[in-house]
């Protein structure tokens, strides 16, 4: 067990965050709004927590830095990412479908490129040298972080699913004209879905660049927005489990591959090295497969009412949700 | 969907997924393990380019060490991990070789960004580190047990400019040029313009561009009155081919410095004849002459049917460095009485206190300090640097890169 989890420590963390932020991108999915912006907010909170971190709270010898800073440095990143997502979010929101999506690469080509080329963010080096709280080799121990942002970030988004503005982010997801006309304001509440999943892109991307030791301008780019998506639609886009689960059987898939199965001893030689410099047509004919088998995702609020009782409550039907929300003011 | 519906999928996707991953199963058998020493870089990705080139490199020096008794006589393996390009997959490599592997020592990661995420946990670990091909400032200065071979930018590129002056002494006058929007470029240039001014030469201008950019026409009018007899270019390829170019066509006779950047074959194409004569810094040259470096680019060509790059040089002497110091700590105390972690600190003093002649010279290691003023690892001492010229052929479309002294 200690073996494993010396081996395996990252990758068990990672899984938790690409949880996180395959929720984030999951919140404007919710309204139906394909946005892939989240890798900018992780870019903007990974910066913010370095910044932070190497040049306001220094002091802190290796090893020692005190844990509620980190806490600490991630509602800050989810402030500021809530502050860009508002800036970002209003005129963008206003596209759809497509359009949307390209501007929110816009939007995160942009960052990048402003990281690039300023000095302060360390240019293509970025910053490094930033503090552990840990003195270990592993990375296990930052699941004390990780995990509660997870769950946190679940239970939210669970609740949220339930709650009047959840029903009013599915209205919306189902025909936009139709919820508006019921009372609910597109905008607000497109807005919020989309800083909601930006707060917990930032503070993911605090906790990342302690966990990585150091953040720079490859961090959250266009190809980790591809990555979460397939997160979201290998999971599952209809509940909030699903991003959740496909984020760690396809962040925990690769590693698999490449560590345990081409790894067995005696294995032939050619299948050892397909499997290794091949694992990721592996990893890509299996999306393709899975989302051949399961065109909705892993996870369907379907499945999830068929494992239960029968539940009226349980499953989230669109049509019965937004009538609920349209008596009140919205 | 219903439940049995649902769950004769599942099945369906699992068996498809086992069926997908049953081959490895198969074949089973065990044998004994000899020394490790791990390879963490960059088997795939977009970084895979370069990172091929060290596997490679790192395979001749595997096979080329044990055919000359191994550790006194006690053979050692590489344990390859792959990091692919990004900082996570880096950490991963990593901690698979120090934790399952159990090996000695790292030769990696690729790129420096990587260096910073993944060599933290081995100093923690206390694992020896050599970087094959980390060139950013600060890399030794992670921790203790982190080395590498090589040369950052600032001490390779200044050379260049020397061997210009060398070539023609009457060089006063310098315009450089840089590519503003690649972070690599703009920290060259820097040491690019220090070192003229270091050498007494005056600074004209300096113009910049993009690496998107076709036409240098504004920048090229803005330099050539001034009459420089040096133009230096930090850019990539295509930018920097089109800049080289369009001065010689502009009218520009004098001396051109390329940067790293330039420093590929894929410019041929873009400026043709024009390429003739650019000037760039090399870190190895294959035509150096010694014992090692001879078996070394025979080995090589051998396998590849190619010169040696930098990459594979690099990777190599980093294995080596490895290898002999391993070989000398067990002439001094035997590495079978030792366990692990005795042996991973022990063999940083070795490494660190040694002198290895490899394929890219003599070199030895000189102790840094961190920030603070703690003692941190080891930084590359190389003695020689070389100069590459281009030189096109007749037919205009192809060159090679010929080492000038």
């Amino acid at each position: 067990m200690e073996g494993f989890l010396s081996t395996y420590g990252a990758a068990i963390v990672q899984m938790a965050l690409a949880g996180v932020l395959a929720l984030s991108m999951y919140l404007p999915l919710m309204a139906g709004q394909l946005s892939l912006a989240s890798p900018g907010f992780y870019a903007v909170g990974g910066y913010v927590a370095a910044l932070l971190s190497t040049k306001v709270f220094t002091g802190y010898p290796n090893g020692e830095y005190p844990i509620p800073l980190i806490v600490l440095e991630m509602g800050i990143a989810g402030v500021i990412a809530a502050f860009f997502a508002l800036i970002v979010g209003i005129p963008a929101l206003r596209l759809r479908g497509i359009y949307l999506a390209l501007a929110t690469i816009a939007f995160v080509e942009v960052l990048r490129i402003f990281a690039l080329n300023q000095d302060e963010l360390g240019g293509a080096v970025g910053i490094y040298n930033i503090p552990q709280p840990f003195f270990s080799a592993t990375r296990i121990e930052y699941l004390v972080l990780a995990l509660p942002l997870l769950v946190g970030a679940a239970l939210f988004v669970a609740r949220l699913e339930r709650s009047r503005v959840g029903r009013a982010f599915v209205a919306l997801r189902e025909d936009e004209l139709a919820a508006s006309a019921m009372g609910i304001f597109p905008t607000y509440y497109k807005v919020l879905a989309f800083t909601l999943g930006a707060v917990l892109a930032g503070m993911a991307g605090a906790l990342n660049a302690h966990i990585l030791n150091t953040w720079n301008a490859r961090q959250g780019t266009f190809d980790l927005a591809i990555l979460i998506l397939a997160y979201v639609l290998v999971g599952g886009s209809r509940t909030f489990l699903g991003p959740i689960i496909g984020a760690a059987f396809l962040v925990a898939l690769p590693e698999i591959i490449l560590r345990e199965v081409a790894g067995l001893p005696g294995l032939n030689p050619v299948i050892a090295t397909f499997l290794r410099d091949g694992r990721l047509i592996l990893f890509g004919v299996l999306i393709a497969i899975s989302v051949f088998f399961f065109p909705y995702g892993l996870i369907t609020p379907s499945l999830l009412k068929s494992r239960r009782k029968k539940t009226p409550a349980e499953h989230i039907e669109p049509a019965k949700a937004t009538p609920k929300v349209s008596g009140g003011e919205l | 969907m219903s439940n049995v519906v649902f769950s004769k999928r599942l099945s369906v996707f699992l068996l498809v997924v086992a069926l997908a991953l049953l081959p490895s199963t198969l074949f089973a058998q065990t044998q004994e393990e000899p020394i490790v020493i791990g390879v963490a870089v960059a088997q795939t990705s977009n970084v895979a380019l370069l990172g091929q080139e060290q596997v490679i490199g790192a395979q001749i020096a595997e096979k080329f060490f044990n055919e000359r008794g191994g550790i006194n006589g006690r053979p050692f393996r590489l344990a390859f991990a792959d990091t692919s390009g990004d900082e996570a997959g880096a950490i991963n490599a990593f901690q698979t070789l120090i934790n399952r592997e159990n090996v000695v020592g790292i030769l990696g990661p690729t790129l420096s960004q990587q260096a910073f995420a993944a060599d933290p946990i081995a100093d923690q670990a206390g694992v020896p580190v050599i970087a094959p091909s980390n060139t950013a400032r600060g890399i030794p200065q992670i921790g203790r047990f982190i080395f590498r071979v090589s040369a950052p930018v600032a001490i390779v590129a200044p050379n260049a400019v020397k061997q210009a002056i060398k070539q023609n002494p009457n060089i006063k006058r310098v315009a450089v040029f840089y590519a503003q929007n690649d972070a690599f470029s703009v920290s060259e240039t820097g040491t690019f313009q220090q070192t003229v001014k270091d050498l007494g030469l005056e600074l004209l201008d300096v113009q910049t561009f993009q690496t998107t950019d076709t036409d240098f026409t504004t920048q090229i009018t803005n330099v050539l009155p001034l009459e420089p007899d040096l133009v230096i270019i930090s850019g990539l390829a295509a930018d920097g081919g089109n800049l080289v170019r369009q001065l010689r066509e502009l009218g520009y006779t004098g001396t051109i410095i390329g940067g790293n950047g330039l420093n590929t074959a894929n410019i041929f194409p873009v400026c043709q004849a024009l390429c003739d004569g650019i000037l760039i810094a090399q870190a190895y040259s294959y035509q150096y002459e010694s014992e090692i470096n001879n078996a070394f680019r025979e080995a090589y060509k051998k396998l590849q049917d190619k010169e040696p790059p930098q990459f594979s040089a690099q990777a190599f002497a980093g294995i080596q460095v490895f290898v002999e110091a391993l070989s000398k700590l067990d002439k001094r105390k035997p590495l079978k009485d030792m366990d692990l972690k005795t042996l991973r600190a022990e063999l940083r003093e070795e490494i660190m206190s040694g002198k290895y002649d490899t394929p890219l010279g003599p070199i030895s290691f000189i102790e840094v300090k961190k920030e603070d003023g703690t003692p941190a690892g080891g930084e590359i001492v190389q003695e020689q640097f070389y100069v590459a010229q281009i030189r096109m052929n007749p037919d205009g479309k192809t060159g090679r890169f010929v080492f000038v002294d």
